[in-house]
């Protein structure tokens, strides 16, 4: 699995999905052991109850056939002390037993007539007499002094005299304590398994869906011929790759008729413009220093702007689509900028104009180097045909770790405010301007097409600023399909 | 010198053949890739101009194929695309050249004579150039005029230093700001003119024969008699 364009996991969709999962696991898994637990609970009661009535039948019985004599005493209590040695549920390897059950008869005055069980058996009478007793309903009796409480059947005997049999729920309790113990351990194993595999799961389904998104983004910036990984897998997923390269394949035909289109109009009006500045040409060299020269001379200027002009136009309309392309290699802003103003600083100083450069040292991006020429060479066209004598023009690089900014300050007069909502629009020109409008589309196209911004202002304090903003390297370079061709 | 030509539009074709004529070459032209490869085989050239875009193949295709044939002289391609192919590039860094339509004469033939220089046996490089009574000194990154040395940045001892080297032959501003700059660039505005006037106004002295020309509408020119 690759996880190459690391976002942390907490915030990945898998890390999310198999929360919310584990959690509605958690919640159902949890709701069926406290079902659980609660029919254990109620059949363990069930039968310690049926116990308890049978003994206390028997005990009953027994009490009431044994003559009333010395021996009574003793008899009963031989009988319930044995009854007490069957209780369910019980732990073996108890000690003392007999805490856990105990056997009470009072005489029909209330008074405690035989008294079979730990302690002096007082605590329970003044328990029992507290709370309303109904005969063969066993119920539940805290005693002072037990931790726990006991349940009680009792049984009115036909002399009067009231029997109670109490178990003690401590075994009861301890059997559903370990009971808990142990669903709670279940229950942790499995949601921390289920955790897993649904995050497993879910990660390896996105992951795929991550890999289409890769491709994706890579596809649109330098190869259209590119597609996203399919699967076998019938599935969503399969689908999304499916559709999204059918996608491409429409997109690629919309972008390689733009380019047929465009490149057989650059054709078809460049042979005659290549045959017209040719006879232009020779007819020149035929009169030269005539008079007759000027006008061939300024056909011939006419028919080189009119050549830039066709380039520029089909690169913006190219880039318009996000459909330039680019034959990427290493360039060093720096040193390009630092030639640049070599280029045109006696144009400048000729115009008074000063240009100073403020450059934080070597610029290296990954950028098609004729395209960006002219793209400069336009920045600096600009500054040169629209600023007024005696302005200042200053450039300054900065290198960040993922992109360079060229910023170009002037102190002249601006751009006029009602042209710079859409300055990078084409044919969007300033009142006095000569130019065809292209020179700033031209600019926004290459750095559109090489994933940069920019951006145009008038300063606060006076003079126009243009920010252009370029990334370092090809965006994704380093994804699985990263072939960058023209 | 033996110069084929490959173009298929007849009007581009007939300036070609007549400028190149006149600059001495002995031009064949061929209008498709048939006729070249037919012409090529009969006769030995020295170089080869050949349009990609022609009526029965590829420009590409073509020159691949003379070149399987055993033609080994260097070609210089033109192309009315408007993006240079991964292919000419190839060709390109074997040793041919590319220029794109509507190009000047001037580059033309300056292309044409740095393939054929590329292509014939290295002399020894010169270290100084001289013409007429400018002298530069190519170690040392002087310029001497009448004796007297004159003042250059470096900047312009290149561009004095590439006038010289092309002494006699138009050079255009283009094929300046390729050489001089490294930039195939077109700006609107005339940086090279304001270049050349700077230079001009240190070589060419008071009383002294103007060097360096204006031939307006084409480039500039270096006198050399």
């Amino acid at each position: 699995m690759s996880s190459k364009t690391d976002r942390p996991t907490i915030r990945s969709a898998a890390w999310r999905i198999s929360l919310w999962a584990t959690l509605a696991f958690a919640c159902g898994t949890m709701l069926v052991f406290v079902g659980l637990h609660r029919f254990v609970a109620d059949d363990i009661q069930r039968r310690s109850d049926a116990w308890l009535s049978g003994e206390v039948e028997v005990l009953g019985d027994v009490a009431e056939r044994t003559p009333k004599d010395a021996l009574y005493g003793r008899v009963v209590g031989e009988v319930a002390e044995l009854a007490g040695k069957e209780v369910p549920n019980r732990l073996l390897s108890e000690g003392s037993a007999n805490d856990s059950v105990f056997f009470l008869q009072t005489g029909a005055d209330g008074s405690l007539k035989l008294w079979v069980g730990a302690g002096s058996g007082i605590p329970n009478l003044k328990a029992i007499q507290a709370s309303r007793i109904v005969p063969d309903h066993p119920s539940d009796l805290k005693v002072q002094g037990f931790g726990v409480p006991f349940r009680v059947a009792s049984l009115h005997a036909d002399d009067g005299s009231y029997i109670y049999l109490g178990l003690s729920e401590r075994d009861e309790l301890r059997v559903l304590r370990s009971l808990r113990l142990r669903f709670i351990l279940l229950w942790l194993v499995l949601v921390f398994l289920g955790f897993c595999i649904v995050f497993f799961t879910t990660r390896r389904m996105l992951s795929h869906v991550r890999r289409i998104a890769d491709a994706a983004s890579t596809i649109g910036h330098s190869d259209l011929s590119a597609r996203v990984p399919t699967s076998n897998r019938n599935d969503e997923v399969g689908h999304l790759a499916l559709t999204l390269n059918r996608m491409l394949d429409r997109i690629e035909n919309s972008i390689h008729q733009l380019h047929t289109i465009t490149d057989s109009l650059a054709h078809d009006l460049r042979s005659p413009l290549t045959a017209i500045r040719g006879k232009l040409e020779m007819s020149l060299s035929a009169t030269f220093e005539g008079e007759q020269a000027e006008p061939i001379v300024s056909a011939i200027d006419e028919l080189d702007r009119l050549t830039d002009f066709l380039n520029k136009s089909l690169d913006v309309a190219e880039a318009k689509a996000d459909a330039l392309r680019l034959n990427r290699g290493e360039i060093d802003l720096d040193e390009l900028l630092r030639i640049m103003i070599n280029l045109y600083e006696p144009s400048m100083s000729e115009r008074e104009l000063t240009v100073k450069l403020r450059s934080s040292g070597p610029a290296r991006i990954s950028a098609d180097a004729a395209l960006v020429h002219r793209m400069i060479a336009n920045l600096f066209d600009n500054e040169l045909k629209h600023l007024p004598t005696a302005c200042t023009v200053i450039v300054s690089l900065q290198m960040n770790r993922d992109s360079a900014t060229l910023i170009l300050d002037d102190d002249g007069p601006g751009f006029d405010s009602d042209v710079v909502p859409d300055l990078f629009e084409r044919r969007v020109k300033g009142k006095g301007s000569k130019g065809h409008g292209l020179g700033l589309a031209f600019i926004d196209a290459v750095v559109r097409a090489h994933g940069g911004t920019v951006k145009a202002c008038n300063r606060s304090e006076g003079g126009a600023r243009i920010t252009v903003q370029l990334p370092a390297a090809a965006e994704q370079l380093a994804g699985p399909f990263a072939a960058v061709k023209r | 010198m033996r110069l084929l030509l490959v173009e298929d539009e007849i009007d581009i074709q007939a300036f070609l053949r007549t400028s190149l004529e006149e600059a001495g070459y002995q031009v064949e032209a061929a209008s498709d890739g048939k006729t070249a490869e037919q012409l090529a085989i009969d006769g030995q050239f020295d170089i080869l101009i050949v349009d990609l875009g022609l009526p029965d193949q590829d420009g590409i295709s073509l020159i691949l194929k003379l070149r399987q044939m055993g033609v080994r002289a260097p070609v210089l391609i033109l192309s009315a695309r408007r993006s240079v192919d991964d292919r000419v590039r190839g060709l390109e860094q074997g040793g041919d050249d590319y220029l794109t339509k509507p190009f000047a004469l001037a580059e033309l033939l300056a292309r044409l004579r740095n393939l054929l220089k590329r292509n014939s046996p290295p002399g020894a490089e010169a270290t100084r150039l001289r013409v007429l009574d400018l002298e530069l000194d190519l170690l040392r990154r002087e310029a001497i005029r009448s004796g007297q040395l004159l003042q250059l940045t470096p900047q312009e001892f290149v561009l004095l230093e590439y006038l010289c080297r092309n002494a006699g032959r138009v050079v255009t501003r283009s094929m300046i700001l390729d050489q001089v700059w490294g930039m195939r660039i077109q700006p609107d505005t005339n940086v090279v003119d304001v270049h050349i006037y700077r230079l001009r106004g240190k070589v060419d002295g008071k009383g002294q024969q103007p060097l360096i020309r204006t031939l307006r509408g084409v480039g500039y020119v270096l006198k050399d008699r």
